[in-house]
Parts: structure tokens; sequence; C-alpha cells
């Protein structure tokens, strides 16, 4: 069902072209990305350098390459954390309910008051970022709406007919959460994960282009868009449009594969 | 008369994105000023699509390919889509099954029936308003001046299906199209709407079209009658005639397959095997050629021509059954006992699965019943049951005192003993605060013998549900016991709950919902072994395999999953599920009212034959007094969580002693038409009062015709009446109680 | 109406009450020592200041002391002192902070007055060549990152085109109103993200709202589709609308830290951003404070036009028919991305389920009984 869905084919191609060109493409085309070249900034694609080069003379493809390794990284992970720490916090709140619940929920949502933005902010000011910790802080500000989507559908689930006929049969509480709820509740589970990785690197990008994410010489997409903004005056185009569109096809590719699982998880059961 | 709505040959067609559905297939109709025409069918039939065609408000996709329709001179197939918008609210009113659903959530309701005068009658906004308010009071909603200031969610639902009414009505319409319009209200509130649109229809001298599946309405409330399988009007009558002479095979069989046909002979219920036909590829020929037990090859190779018997009874069929009638053409007919009759039903059943129809195909003489009043026996001198008279109720009587003295003395074997439910109402954003308890069950006692059935009876929110859950464990009850076999298993420690898990199961109303749409059915039926540790993998397999044949399910049916089957297979399913452990008492909540006639005979009669094998006690919970008049041995009446009656389910049935039982049994429709007219026009009146804070003393006083002060002082106690079995709690009973008859220290239940 | 105001009231209390513990056990969370961080780098060499300071915070005494103590600050409207502006947090709050309401106030403004029309346009003409054209631009501006798009626009209209200025207006609130024509590229960078989630939603609601009984009732009283259209289904399609609006706040809070940093516009958030730059520890504890605030009130302003569109939230009532109680299950979690709608609040049964509909490809809310 899923590999029917023509956008999904295209979101998984593309998906798969821009991993290989990140992390393989190095293997082929090498540049320096660690030493600054002041003799060759701000060059204009041409020949040795099909994007150009940028303010500090670096290679803008090799950039671009070794930039979304870390973007790519920083968010697949960040998005498996968060994605772990909500569902925890969801499924023992939405589960066992009652005053449990309220406290739990009542603290997502106070930290859901704060926008991601400025709580990662906060964070990454106090303490000078490494990719494992933007991936902690990332993961940190997001698993909040996962745990209230998990926590729904916990609470949904526990009042089916079906939890309570295994508890008519004499069915304990284990086998209602392992063999009922949590396998209805994958589905969701992986949609959202999916999503949450669209969302995980749109906020290390931000982060980055704030200056606030990966140092130098390290870089990501979000680093090479900071670098681009000063030299829009100058009109150097090729320093801002091919991180920019990397990211947009990056989370449209994302957004196919999860549209097109959402609705194979909900034909499976709809289907009549 | 002449017709003032005329339907010549329609053809609709609804357009799926690989198929074609033929939802109707050559419908022809007509309905006169003030006359009301009752079509009826199963789901499926296209009786709604016949309603929503004259209206032209097919669903997506739907189109009228053929035919036509005309109201009084317009020609309402030739319109277009903005004079058809002039005709309806306006010439045609309709009114639609749900009234939740259909009312708008963020109108009022004055504004909701006020639009209709305003599109119409280009009234201003305080005009519509004025006549809103006059139309509310023509539909007897008290103090409709307030109300109409209301939200459809402020109401209650026999309140909101009057606000459609009053929708619909509020032009003057001269037809009024009424689709299923008490489907999904009480039985009590279902009398009055009924009884609301006759007057009406009196009153304005519309024509009305009522469209139901319920026969039993049908018979009450109009003139004459179609009847539809598959897209096709199969027959057409006046009511008194289609009910004790109908022609047409399906007819014929549907009036069979009603329990209350068949509860006076004790006999098993004829049920109609296989499936409707599948509409996007139809049988050539009949259409319910496929599971007519008449059917011979002729009636598979070309369509019935229309015969008519009589001036106004129409129908299509080459071997109809009934009497002849004066100017019957009368072509010859197999009987029903003809050895075709035999090969007929395991012929082109539309659906592979149902091959193993198993149990419940009925073939002539070979069906065998405790009642021997085999339904091809009876089926032969036309309606069912009816001729049977005297000796027939004296057998059933006969067998029901045989099998209840048989019960009694196996022993009681549950006993729920002043049973208490409360539950908290709580609100409160922050912290929850309790703001009431709703008394769901308020000190209920009864008991049931080894393998005799009970059936609990009661409209919405009496507690019968309640009690079903507190039986089977999903709720603990406030105070009270339970006894099962002796042992209170109200209070239970975790052992014991296993050992209660293992003699009681639940059946549910909505099978599908209690499955888990993840597992497969071998899975889904394994699951109550493996909790209780039974058997190996492979003796657990071969008892799958087994209870599938039992239900009349294909051993195919293991992979499957639960959606892939009809509303009926998953019943059956669902009492697998619930048998396959072995328990001794099955709590069957509404295990039939989803179902169409002719499934929910299959799934009854599926039950009592496990009933009788296995030696099972079952607790029937149902809204549906005819069910469970057919299938319990004794009845107990429930109203706001308190057991107003209880005793033999014959002595309830046709000796009530409390007015709320006698209410019910005059509210519930029955299929005759004769019967339905006699019937007093009191019943219950009003609404359900509130479940916080019930009426002091005898809960029903409010609606009782026969309240008086006492009533409200003093709560009557259970006090026997024919027997001692039969108990009912009233100050003021229909009947004296029998003289010299103790009221017994403890309730008791089935067994004269 | 007034017992569901003051329920949401008392919630959203509560929950700035966990904000500003939170917001504590950030300042707490402080590498090193807390009295340098606040007091800037200089005061490292000035032990009496740092001690005075100590003495006022109770950083000799227990933790929930001092918890208490800080919140009597915050109470009393002291939220620290800048040192890298030299400024009390809530003098910066009072000259930036409206700059930054005013950013938000118009983006959101014509966010909706933009993406209605085009989310209900979408419904109507399902599956045709507007309803295509404009959910791949919703794709686009969904996964474009927001400095991205204002990076480009300054590009194409300031430095190539010349119609308006690179930077946001740099004065006080009353030249935002004033100069308008500076301040169109951040509000149009804003608004995009904005209007491709709204008429996503708006048009899966509409959807919806199209195929549900009420509209049939609506026909067969002889209202024409257009009539349907915006008398009946428009307003309950807006609805979840009111209800992602309060939910999407602090998405475009952050949105607006973006932006003002790209086009360097002096609203609050772009004072947060230079704060976290430069380790100003106070200016950042209190300005989360106050945009956890300025959140929470906007969600209670949603919560309202909530009430006002459904009057079904208005009145909890019991029937006999379901005594359950109406439970206000309102929506709490942000939808991933896409199309999935808010659920309905006072759903009276206890188990509704948002399920995936493939014919009208959108999200529905259907009681599972």
């Amino acid at each position: 069902m899923f590999l029917e869905n023509r956008l999904a084919i295209v979101g998984v191609v593309m998906l798969a072209l821009i991993f290989g060109f990140c992390f393989l493409g190095p293997q082929f085309y090498h540049t320096d990305q660690i030493h600054v070249n002041l003799g060759n900034e701000n060059l204009s694609p041409g020949a040795g350098h099909p994007l150009g080069t940028d303010v500090n003379g670096y290679d803008v493809l090799g950039r671009l390459m070794v930039g979304g390794q870390i973007s790519l990284e920083v968010g697949l992970a960040a998005a498996v954390l968060a994605t772990f720490l909500g569902t925890l916090w969801g499924a023992v709140a939405g589960y066992f309910g009652g005053v449990v619940d309220t406290v739990m929920m009542r603290l997502v949502d106070a930290l859901l008051s704060i926008p991601t933005l400025f709580l990662a902010l906060v964070v990454v000011s106090m303490f000078p970022p490494t990719e494992a910790e933007l991936i902690l802080v990332i993961a940190l500000t997001s698993w909040l709406t996962t745990s209230r989507l998990i926590r729904g559908e916990a609470l949904s689930l526990r009042v089916r007919d079906y939890v309570q006929a295994m508890r008519v049969m004499g069915g304990s509480s284990a086998r209602a959460v392992f063999r009922h709820i949590a396998p209805n509740a994958v589905g969701t589970i992986v949609v959202n994960a999916t999503f949450q990785v669209a969302d995980a690197i749109l906020t290390v990008v931000a982060l980055s282009y704030l200056g606030l994410g990966i140092r130098p010489p390290q870089t990501d997409w979000g680093g090479m868009l900071n670098s681009g903004l000063d030299s829009i005056y100058d009109g150097y185009w090729w320093q801002i449009f091919p991180a920019g569109i990397a990211i947009i096809l990056v989370v449209i590719a994302i957004n196919f594969i999860g549209d097109a699982l959402r609705d194979s998880f909900e034909v499976r059961l709809q289907r009549r | 008369m002449t017709a003032l709505v005329e339907i010549e040959d329609l053809h609709t067609e609804i357009k799926l994105r690989r198929s074609v559905v033929h939802a109707i297939d050559g419908v022809s109709l007509s309905v006169a000023a003030g006359e009301c025409l009752g079509i009826v069918g199963e789901s499926g039939s296209g009786k709604t699509m016949t309603a929503l065609s004259v209206m032209r408000l097919l669903p997506g996709g739907g189109t009228i390919t053929g035919g036509r329709i005309s109201l009084a001179d317009t020609e309402i197939t030739a319109l277009t889509e903005e004079q058809m918008q002039q005709v309806r609210g306006n010439a045609v009113g309709m009114v639609f099954q749900d009234p939740l659903t259909s009312l708008n959530p963020t109108m009022t309701i004055g504004d909701q029936i006020a639009e209709s005068v305003r599109l119409h009658r280009d009234a201003s906004k305080a005009t519509a308003l004025e006549r809103a308010i006059e139309v509310l009071g023509l539909v007897g909603m008290p103090r409709p001046a307030e109300r109409v200031s209301n939200f459809p969610h402020q109401l209650s639902g026999g309140m909101r299906q009057r606000v459609m009414i009053a929708m619909a009505l509020a032009c003057e319409p001269q037809l009024l199209i009424a689709d299923e319009p008490t489907t999904a209200l009480d039985v009590t509130i279902q009398k009055q709407i009924l009884e609301l649109i006759d007057g009406l229809r009196q009153r304005l001298g519309m024509a009305v079209i009522l469209v139901t599946h319920d026969l039993g309405v049908i018979a009450g409330h109009a003139d004459r009658v179609a009847v539809m399988y598959a897209g096709r009007i199969v027959e057409t009558a006046e009511a008194s005639t289609l009910f004790t002479n109908p022609r047409h095979p399906y007819t014929e069989a549907l009036l069979e397959a009603l329990p209350e046909r068949a509860a006076e002979g004790a006999g098993r219920l004829y049920n109609i095997p296989g499936q409707p036909p599948d509409l996007t590829a139809p049988p050539p020929g009949c259409k319910f050629a496929p599971r007519c037990r008449y059917a011979q090859d002729q009636c598979k190779e070309s369509e019935p021509y229309l015969t008519a018997a009589g001036d106004s009874h129409f129908f299509r069929c080459f071997f109809p059954v009934g009497s002849f009638e004066a100017g019957d053409p009368g072509a010859g007919r197999a009987g029903p006992d003809d050895p075709v009759a035999a090969s007929a039903p395991a012929a082109g059943t539309a659906d592979g699965l149902d091959a193993a129809v198993g149990l419940d195909t009925m073939v002539g003489g070979a069906d065998v019943s405790p009642g021997g009043a085999s339904s091809a026996g009876v089926s032969a001198g036309g309606p069912a049951g009816r001729s049977a008279g005297p000796p027939a109720d004296l057998r059933a009587a006969d067998l029901r005192a045989a099998a209840g003295a048989a019960a009694a003395e196996r022993g009681e074997f549950l006993r729920v003993d002043q049973v208490v439910k409360n539950f908290t109402v709580t609100s409160g954003a922050v912290m929850q605060r309790r703001i009431g308890q709703v008394s769901a069950v308020a000190d209920v006692s009864f008991a049931l013998p080894h393998g005799s059935t009970f059936g609990l009876v009661g409209e919405s929110g009496c507690g019968k549900t309640t009690i079903g859950r507190l039986i089977v464990g999903l709720e603990k009850p406030t105070s009270g016991r339970i006894l099962l076999d002796g042992h209170d298993i109200a209070r239970q420690s975790r052992r014991d709950r296993h050992l209660r898990a293992r003699a009681v199961q639940l059946m549910f109303q909505d099978s599908y919902a209690s499955m888990d749409p993840r597992m497969r059915v071998g899975t889904i039926l394994r699951e109550p072994l493996a909790i209780a540790r039974d058997g190996s993998r492979a003796e657990q397999r071969r008892r799958i395999a087994d209870i599938l044949g039992e239900v009349g399910l294909p051993a195919s049916a293991v992979d499957r999953y639960p959606h892939e089957f009809s509303g009926g297979q998953r019943q059956r399913l669902g009492l697998a599920r619930a048998l396959i452990g072995g328990p001794s008492l099955i709590v069957a909540d509404e295990p039939v009212s989803a179902l169409d006639v002719s499934i929910q005979a299959q799934i009854l009669n599926l039950m009592r034959d496990l009933q009788r094998e296995h030696g099972l006690t079952y607790l029937f919970i149902s809204h549906d007094l005819s069910v469970v008049r057919y299938m319990a041995d004794a009845i107990g009446v429930m109203y706001l969580g308190k057991l107003v009656e209880t005793g033999p389910a014959d002595a309830v049935y046709l000796t009530p002693a409390h007015p709320y039982t006698k209410g019910l049994i005059d509210t519930v429709p029955v299929a005759d038409p004769v019967a339905e007219r006699a019937k007093e026009h009191q019943g219950v009146v009003g609404e359900l009062p509130s479940a916080i804070a019930p009426p002091s003393g005898c809960r029903f006083r409010t609606r009782c015709p026969r309240a008086q002060e006492l009533c409200a002082l003093e709560e009557p106690p259970l006090r026997p009446f024919t027997s001692t079995a039969h108990q009912a709690a009233c100050h003021f009973p229909l009947r004296e109680p029998e003289p010299g008859l103790v009221a017994a220290a403890e309730p008791a239940g089935a067994g004269p | 109406m007034i017992g569901f105001l003051i329920r949401r009231l008392l919630q959203a209390a509560v929950v700035v009450l966990l904000v500003t513990m939170i917001t504590f056990i950030l300042l707490r969370a402080i590498p090193g020592n807390v009295a340098v961080a606040v007091l800037g780098p200089a005061s490292y060499r000035n032990p009496q200041v740092l001690a005075a300071f100590d003495r006022e915070y109770g950083f000799d005494r227990p933790w929930f002391d001092q918890y208490l103590l800080w919140l009597g600050h915050l109470l009393q409207g002291n939220l620290g002192f800048s040192w890298t502006l030299d400024q009390s947090v809530s003098s910066l709050l009072g000259s930036h902070l409206p700059k930054t309401i005013w950013l938000v106030g118009v983006s959101v403004a014509i966010a909706l007055v933009v993406a209605v029309p085009i989310g209900v346009w979408q419904a109507v003409r399902r599956n045709g060549v507007v309803d295509y054209t404009f959910t791949s631009l919703s794709f686009l501006f969904y996964a474009a990152p927001t400095f991205f798009v204002g990076t480009v626009l300054i590009l194409v209209f300031s430095v190539k085109l010349h119609i308006f200025g690179p930077e946001g207006p740099q004065g006080g609130l009353m030249d935002d109103i004033t100069d308008w024509r500076d301040l169109t590229l951040p509000v149009v960078t804003l608004a995009l993200v904005t209007i491709a989630l709204f008429s996503r939603y708006t048009r899966s609601a509409v959807m919806d709202n199209l195929t549900e009984d009420y509209v049939r009732t609506a026909r067969a009283k002889g209202a024409s589709g257009r009539r349907v259209l915006w008398r009946h289904v428009l307003r309950n399609s807006l609805i979840p609308i009111a209800t992602l609006l309060g939910l999407s706040l602090p998405g475009i809070m952050s949105g607006a830290l973006i932006t003002e940093s790209v086009f360097n516009y002096p609203g609050m958030g772009y004072l947060f951003f230079k704060a976290a730059e430069q380790q100003d520890y106070p200016t950042e504890l209190g300005f989360i404070i106050v945009v956890a605030i300025a959140v929470v009130v906007g969600s209670l302003l949603a919560d309202i036009a909530y009430a006002v569109l459904d009057p079904r939230v208005r009145y909890i009532r019991l029937w006999p028919s379901t005594w359950r109680p109406k439970t206000s299950c309102q929506p709490r979690s942000l939808p991933p991305q896409g199309s999935r709608p808010a659920r309905p609040a006072a759903c009276s049964c206890a188990a509704w389920r948002c399920s995936w509909r493939t014919g009208s490809r959108s999200w529905a809310w259907s009681c599972s009984r």
C-alpha cells in the first residue's frame, strides 16, 4: 500500500539520493572543508568549483555535502530520541490517567508554552554545543508534541471495546499494553516520528543560522545560510540557494513519506 | 384517489471508483395525498436511495439514469438544480434518521427552522421566527417560545427529531419523506414521534413516504406498503393485505423471520440463507432467486413480470406464495416441500464465506425443533404463526414449563443480590470535583437457574448494560453481591478473577469494535485460551477449528481479519470467542440489535442451538422486547436503574402488572396491522428523567398514567402477582395479586 | 460560559506558575557561578557585589526558599537586569515587546484572512488544478525554513528590485505603524509559513464538514450550495482553526524570532537572540517568562474564540440518556505536519477516534461507539 503511493516513491528516491549525495559524495568529490583558503573566496560557479566558493574560500558544493551530513544526522537522531521520550511519557500518562496524567500533562503544557527556539537558545547559550549536545537539546524540546499525541492514543485505546473484551477474558494490564495498545499505537508513533525528523532538521538548521549551532569549521546547511546572508548585497546567490533548496527538498521528501505511511496504516483498518 | 407523487421506472446508479452500483433498478410507486406509503426493506435494498432520488439529493457519484418522478404537475426529474432548490423544503420535506448529526450544532433550532421559511417564503427574520415557534408548537415541543433559542445538543433525542419534523413542515409541504425517523430513538419516544407524523398527515393532508426496515412500524402506520429487495420493488399492497397474505417469497420469509411470529409457536425462526446480491454485478433473472426456497430455473433466467392480485396488490414472482385472490392469474407453484427447494439455498450464495451456512439452512421438514412447528409447515397456510391459535400457545407454555422445571431442579446458577452501582460525575479542569452521582443500578436482585435464558429489557439509561458489566467484572458494584454457583464474584482476589473469566463471558453488541482490528481471527479466538493457559498449541488450534464449525463459519476464516466479514458473521465470531473457553454463563449485550431481520434470525437460532448443545445459561440484554420474549424463559424489566417487573416470559408479556411493562409492550410495534391499530393510545408519555436526580419514591411516576401521591412518597416493593415468580413493584398495579401468594423474602427468577 | 472561562483561567495560572519553576531550574542550571553569570563578567572582581547578590537571592538557603524569593521578585515586576544593555529587563521589554506583538499580530491577521478563503476554495474545487497548485505551494512553504524565505525575499525585492528596504523598521512602535513599507517583507515572511499551515487545515476541515449530515439536511431545505457553504459549513470549520491558532502560537513566536533576526528588526525576539549570543542570562530568562505568558494569553484568546464559535463547549449539561458527562476533550497535541484537524470539544461519548478518510483524503473525528 505504501509502495503504491507515487509521491511516497518520489520521496523515498529523493531522500536516498540526498543521503547518498551527502554521505557518499565526499568520497568522490574531495574538497578541503577545514582550512580556510582566503585566496579563493567568493568565486562564482565555474570550472573547479561547480557551485562556487563562499566567503572563507570553502567550495560550496563540498560544503553542501559535508554540511548535509550533520543536518541529517542531528535531525534523525534527535527525532528518534524525542519519539522515544515522548512515547514513554505519553504512554505512562495516558495509561494511568487520573492524577498522574494531570501532573505529567500540565508539565508538558508549561514546556510547550515556551517556544522551542527560545528554550533551545537558552540551553545552547549555557553549554556551547557539540553535535551530540545539539541532538540532546533538540530532542528535549521536541518530545512534547509526541507525548501529547501518544497520551491521546493511550487514553482512547484504553477504553476500546477489545481491551475491555480482553479484560473479561481475564487478561492482565500488561497484556493489554503489549498485545493490544502498543501495536495499535505503532502507526501513530511511526508517522509522528517521520514528521519529527523534518521538524528536527528545521530546528537545527535554524539554530545554526543564528550562529548558535555547530561551530566552525564544521558547518551544516543553516550555517551555510548564515554566512551567505552577509553577501546577498553582493549578489552571491550561489551561497544562499543550494543550502536552502537542499533543506526544502529533504523536508518535502519526508512529508511525502509521512503522508503515505499515514495512509497505509489507516487504510488497512478501513478496508472493508 | 389520484396520485400526488408518481415514480415511474426509476433507475439510479452510483459511480464508485472502479465500478457502478445499480442502486435502483426500475422502481414504480405512487402516493396519494393524505396517504402514507411505507417502503420497507433491509440494508442495501435501495429504499433510502429511492427517498433521496425523489429529493434529488443523491450522494456523490449518484445519478438518476432513467425514469420519471412527478409531484403534482411538476416533473421532478426534468428540473434544473435551481428549480429543484425551490421544490426542496417547500413542496417536499424530508426527515432523516439521526437527529443529532442531522442538525447544525452551531445554529439555534429556531434559526434552522426559520431558514426554511426565509428561503421559500421570502419572510423577514422576525416573521420567520414566529413561524418557527408556531411549527414547534405544532410538533408538540413544550414551551416553544423559550426553546427556540436552544442549540441541538441541549435537547434530547426525541425533541431533536421533533425539530427535524418541524423543519420539514415549516413551509407546509405536500409530501413528507421520513427516512428511518425513529431508528435512533427509544421505543417509547418512537411511538410518540410516529403518532405525531400520523396526526400531522391527517391534519395537513400531506402524503407521507415512510422508509424503514421495521415491519412493526409499517404495520402500525402505513396505509400501503412497498417491499424492496436489491433495488426493485418485489411486492406492493395495502398494509392489512400484506401482512395477512404476502404473495412474494421474500415478504413471506421476512415475516417468518420476525421473533414475534415465532415466539408463540416456540419454533425456530426462519432465516433467509445467504446475503443480498452485490449490486455492482447483479445476478440475471430474479434478484431474490439465489436465496429463495421456491426458486426454479426460470427464476434465474428471466425477470419476473409484474402481476396483479386484486386492484392494489402487485408483486413480481413467477411462483408466488399465499392464497389466490380474485383476478389472480395464479401461475402454478411448487409447494415448500418440493425437492427443488432443498437445493435452492445451496446455490449461488454471494460470498464464498457463507457457503458453510451449516446450522442455519432451512430445508423443509429436516428442521427439527422442540416446538415441532417447523417453518415449512407453518408457512403453507399463509401467514406464519398466527393461524396457530390456542394449541400453539399451550404447547409453548408446556414447553417452557418443562424447561423451567428441569432448570429449577438443577438449581440456581447466577444470583444478583441487591446490587447497587453508582457512578460519580466529575468535572473541573485542574482538580476533578465530584458534582453528582449517577444511580445507574439501584438495588436489583434476580436469579438464573442453570441452562435458562434471562432477558433483561429496558430503554437506554435503564442500567441493563451496567448490570451486564457488573456480572462480567468490568465494573465493581458499589454494594450488593453477585453469586455465581454460590461464590461471591463481586469481591474477588486475582485467582478468583481467573475462575470467573472461565465461567462467565460477554458477547458484545458491536463485535467489530470488540475485536482488535490488527489481529487475525485465529489469534483473536486463541486469546481466551492463551490467557487461561489452556492446552497446547495443537489442541488450541483444534478447538478453534471446532468452534468455527459450530458457529457456521468456514475453517479458512482463521487467517482473515475481522473487517473482512459481514455484520452477521462478526456476531458469530463474537459468539465463538465467548464460547471457546467453555463458559457456563454468557452475557449477551444487545447481540442482534445492529443486524437486519434475516441475519438476526440466523444468530438467534444459532444461540439457541448452542445453548441446547452446551447447556449454557444466557443473560440476554436487549431493548427489543419481541426478541427478548422469543429468546428468554424469564424476563426482567428495568427502568432507570430499578427492576420494575420480573417473571416468566409469558406471564410478563401476556399479563403484565406494571404500567411501564404494559407501556413497553404497547409501544413496541408488532408486524400485525390489526393488533397495531387496536392498541390503546396511552402508552408511556414524557421523557426520561435524569439519572443523577431520579424521581423520589417510584422512579417511573413522572411518566405513569396511574401515578398518585403515594408514588412520590414511598418506593414500591416487589410483590408477587400471578405466581411467586412473577413480581412487580407498583403501588397501583394493573392486576390484582393472586390471593394467598406471600411476598417472597427474596425474589426468584425463572420457572413457573 | 463563565464557568468555562474560570476553568481556563485557572489552567492558565497553573501553567504560568510551572513556567516560573522551569525558568528557575534553568537559572540554577547555569554552569559556574550563578551570580557572575547574572551580573556579568565584570562583577567577578567585585566580591561585595557578589555577596550581596547571593544574600538577596538567598543562595545560601534551601532551594525552595530561593524559588519563593525569586518568585517574589518576579511578582513585583523585577525581571532582572541586563548587564549587556545596562537596562532592566522589564524596561527592555517595555520598549521592544510591543514591536514583536505588532509583527506577530499583523502577520497572523493577514495569514487568517488569506488562508481561510484559500482553504475553502481548495475544498470546494478539490482535486482540481487549483487544489493541486495550492497544495504544492503549501508543501513548499511549509518545508522552507523561515530564514531562507526571508533571505530570498530580501534578495529579490530589496537587492534586485529595490522595492522595499532590506531591514525592518528600526524605530519604535509608532514608526512601525506609519512606516509600514519596510514592515512588509518581515510580515510576508512570517505570514507565508502560517498561511501554508492554516490553509491545509481549513481545507480538510471544510472537506470534512461538507460530508456531514447537517449539510444534507440544509440541502433538503432547499439551500443552494453557496448558502450551505457560507452559512453552515464555514462556521463549523472555523472551530478547529481557532484551536489550531492557540496551538501554533509557540511556533509562530519562534518564527518571529528568526524573522526579526533576518531583518534586524529590533523586537523582543531579536533582543533575545543577541542576549543568547552574549550569554546574558537575566535577559534570556526574563524574556522566556514573558513570552510564555504571551503564548498562554494568546491561547486563552483562541479558546474564547472557540467558545464563541462552538456553543457545545459553553454548557456542561448532562442528559438522561447520555449520563456520561461531557468531558471537555480539548485537543492538545499539535498535529504532525500535514492535515490533521483538531478534535471537537465537548464530545458526548468517551471514545472519540480520529481516523483517516481515504475518500476525502483527510482526517475526521468520529465516535467509535
